[in-house]
């Protein structure tokens, strides 16, 4: 379905042609290497807009992937998918930046760990999710510490695997779940307050 | 069998659970409502999240989209690589030839090449002295580069290692030059006998050595007086500086009157509106003479290099003898054993009892003549700060580049930059004031204090050149690959530019400091935006229920 995202996803001709273009672009061949561009950049694009505070950082941000992407391309192992490299070295440099960005406001891993997650009321759940916008989810998103942003988009964005996102994040992966967890709970928090009324939440079910 | 909670639900649809576990879950969802219930929640919520990123719900700007094809417009390359061409055929033609020339003339011929190059432009040799400032700026440059290329391999406790350490190392190499004593107050006398076994740094209204120094003599001063024995140099800054007495190493004196009648081992660089080498002095080296009255009575061993308005040569010069001015008396006394030269706007007197090695050689200097020279000079120098500024602003580029883009975008702001620029140039010319200050208390503090400085006022050219190479090629296509040399090509013009127009007399000033204000602006907010925390989440408050 998506080939937007994962151009893998495609039939084996066309992989065959992906691969070739690789194989080319690593040789130095700028057509190749514009037509790799061409038919990714939109993608890292996309996920540099979500990951990212503002869209000013993520036309940056896609810049220099790609100028990572071409210097590294001799290290991409063709038995990968190709997108999920990208990712990752996407990923990877939009993690940096944040984080060199010190995130202060980063309720980092303590918290986390120690404070209990209300179990939430399905009902209350569906009615949140029914009442609310894509729009609103990104704008709730936004709002998010880096942490939670980033480990929400690399999953249902990037559709990474917890070992991918543990490597990324560069914590522990039985820990990704609990990350996730709680960027839900954060974002159904954020997501309650926009609407005004208290749907479901952190009080006693 | 009891039901589960959030967390195993959520691990259970993202499919992170092992087999057995997994089984379980399904028999207890297949008897448990609420549990289905949770877990078809939070599968909506999670399909809800999927569709609410990956939604296209803006267009992927055209900056993105449409660079990727295009390549650095080739005349750019070939503009910038003429200019390159041009400039470098001139310089080896026009500029080294005839100037090693000069300097072989004026018996420089012995002098290291890095410092022949770059610095025998100004006539001053004190500028030696400089150049550590400026190579201590070069090198926390390329320090601060460094540590930037280790940062982005290595994680930051090792980073913040690594720069401790090499501010450690900076500390503890500046130590040796603070170690100097110090000496303030009104009248600072060292009698005969008192022997000073350090570098002595002295300022006040008189200072006055009879004593011995053993070490360098740096002096801030009205009158200073020097009877005594100085081991190092002698560098002062004075009103009227008489050195009698004997100095092992150079004398480097900028003063209003300048009066040598010791003993110098080594060069004299005398800067001042008179100079006077006294008829019992002896310079064991050369001697460079800035000056507006030279009477140089004295014993020179080696060269004379000096641009005097009206000099008397009465004494004895060793080597070669070159001088420009107005007017130039040589003395039936006095003897040249080299080359004489004297440049200037009328023919020397020479009398008839001078001894000179051979005639002395003549150019009459027309008014254009001299122009010329300096715009050569000038040229010169601008072709150096040229490609310096070229390397360094690549090397930015190459090793910085998410920065160097944040500072280029505010450099596109104009008007903010200029008046963070002005802010920042005011308050850094404090600064520099202070340090120069602490330079006579310690010499680490006032580097430490330049370090921020002079590489700042130093690239500042290099983002307004590049925002002026786009402003004239188009936006830098910022595609992938080609993005540094299309960037790269842009920072040559600008830069080229920016040079050619400093070179223009009154309005090349100007560019300089609009060039400064607006740069170092630009460098600040781009620093800052770069290093500024995310823009903070508004804390999450539970609604209670």
């Amino acid at each position: 379905m998506d080939a937007r995202r994962h151009p893998e996803g495609m039939s084996p001709a066309e992989q065959a042609a992906l691969q070739e273009r690789i194989a080319l672009a690593k040789t130095g061949n700028a057509e190749a290497w514009g037509e790799l561009y061409r038919q990714h950049a939109p993608a890292i694009f996309r996920f540099c807009r979500r990951a990212m505070p503002t869209r000013e950082d993520a036309e940056d941000a896609t810049m220099d992937i790609f100028i990572k992407v071409r210097q590294k391309l001799s290290q991409y192992d063709a038995t990968r998918p190709f997108s999920a490299w990208l990712y990752t070295v996407a990923a990877n440099h939009c993690w940096d930046l944040l984080r060199r960005r010190k995130l202060r406001q980063d309720l980092e891993t303590g918290e986390v760990e120690n404070m209990p997650l209300e179990h939430p009321d399905p009902g209350q759940l569906e009615r949140l999710i029914e009442s609310r916008t894509s729009q609103q989810v990104r704008r709730a998103l936004d709002q998010l510490p880096a942490r939670a942003r980033m480990a929400l988009v690399l999953r249902y964005y990037s559709e990474m695997s917890y070992d991918e996102i543990a490597a990324t994040l560069g914590v522990r992966r039985t820990f990704v779940g609990v990350v996730l967890l709680r960027a839900r709970h954060q974002l159904r928090e954020i997501l309650e307050g926009q609407g005004g009324a208290s749907l479901a939440a952190g009080g006693a079910t | 069998m009891t039901h589960f909670d959030e967390m195993t639900c959520l691990l259970y649809i993202e499919g992170q659970l092992d087999d057995g576990r997994s089984r379980e879950i399904g028999a207890h969802l297949a008897e448990c409502v609420s549990c289905r219930d949770l877990l078809r929640a939070l599968q909506h919520e999670s399909a809800f999240l999927s569709s609410a990123l990956t939604e296209e719900n803006e267009a992927i700007p055209a900056r993105i989209l449409n660079e990727q094809g295009r390549g650095t417009p080739s005349w750019a390359w070939t503009l910038a690589f003429a200019a390159f061409a041009a400039a470098a055929y001139w310089f080896w033609t026009d500029g080294i030839g005839p100037w090693i020339d000069q300097l072989s003339n004026a018996g420089f011929g012995g002098t290291d090449v890095f410092s022949m190059i770059v610095f025998s432009g100004a006539f001053w040799e004190g500028w030696s002295d400089m150049i550590d400032a400026m190579q201590i700026g070069a090198l926390i440059l390329v320090a601060i580069l460094a540590i930037g290329w280790i940062r982005r391999r290595v994680r930051r406790p090792v980073a913040v290692a690594v720069v401790m350490s090499a501010l450690m190392f900076a500390a503890v190499l500046a130590q040796p030059a603070s170690a100097a004593e110090v000496r303030r107050g009104r009248t600072t006398v060292i009698p005969a006998g008192e022997v000073v076994h350090n570098d002595l740094v002295v300022t006040g209204a008189s200072v006055r050595i009879d004593g011995t120094i053993e070490g360098v003599l740096i002096a801030f001063t009205r009158d200073l007086t020097v009877t005594g024995h100085v081991t190092g140099d002698v560098i002062a800054f004075a009103q009227s500086a008489r050195i009698n007495g004997t100095v092992d190493g150079n004398v480097r004196v900028v003063a209003n009157s300048a009066t040598l009648e010791g003993k110098v081992a080594k060069n004299v660089t005398a800067i001042g509106s008179t100079v006077d080498l006294a008829s019992g002095a002896t310079v064991g080296g050369g001697m460079i003479a800035l000056a507006g009255q030279a009477d140089l009575d004295g014993k020179i061993q080696r060269d004379l290099l000096g641009i005097i308005g009206t000099g008397d040569l009465e004494g004895f010069i060793g080597g070669d003898e070159w001088i420009r001015g107005g007017n130039l008396t040589v003395a039936s006394t006095a003897e040249i054993r080299g080359q004489a030269t004297f440049e200037g706007p009328r023919e020397p007197t020479v009398e008839s009892g001078a001894k000179l090695a051979s005639p002395m050689h003549t150019e009459i200097t027309q008014e254009m003549r001299r122009n010329r020279m300096s715009a050569v000079r000038v040229g010169i120098r601008a072709i150096f700060s040229y490609v310096g500024a070229l390397v360094v602003g690549l090397l930015l580029l190459a090793v910085f580049p998410g920065l160097f883009r944040a500072i280029l975008r505010e450099t596109g702001r104009i008007g903010l930059p200029f008046g963070v620029g002005a802010l920042a140039l005011i308050t850094g010319g404090f600064l520099i004031v202070i340090a120069i200050l602490l330079l006579i208390i310690g010499i680490g503090a006032g580097v430490a204090a330049l370090m921020i400085y002079v590489p700042i006022l130093y690239v500042c050219q290099i983002f307004v050149g590049t925002w002026l190479g786009n402003k004239i090629m188009g936006e830098a296509p910022a595609a992938p690959g080609s993005v540094t040399g299309a960037v790269a090509g842009r920072m040559a013009v600008g830069l080229l530019i920016l040079h050619v127009a400093r070179l223009i007399p009154v309005l090349g000033a100007l560019v300089g400091l609009a060039v400064a204000l607006w740069g170092t602006g630009a460098v600040l907010i781009g620093f800052y935006r770069m290093s500024r925390p995310e823009v903070a989440a508004p804390p999450v408050t539970p609604v209670p229920a």
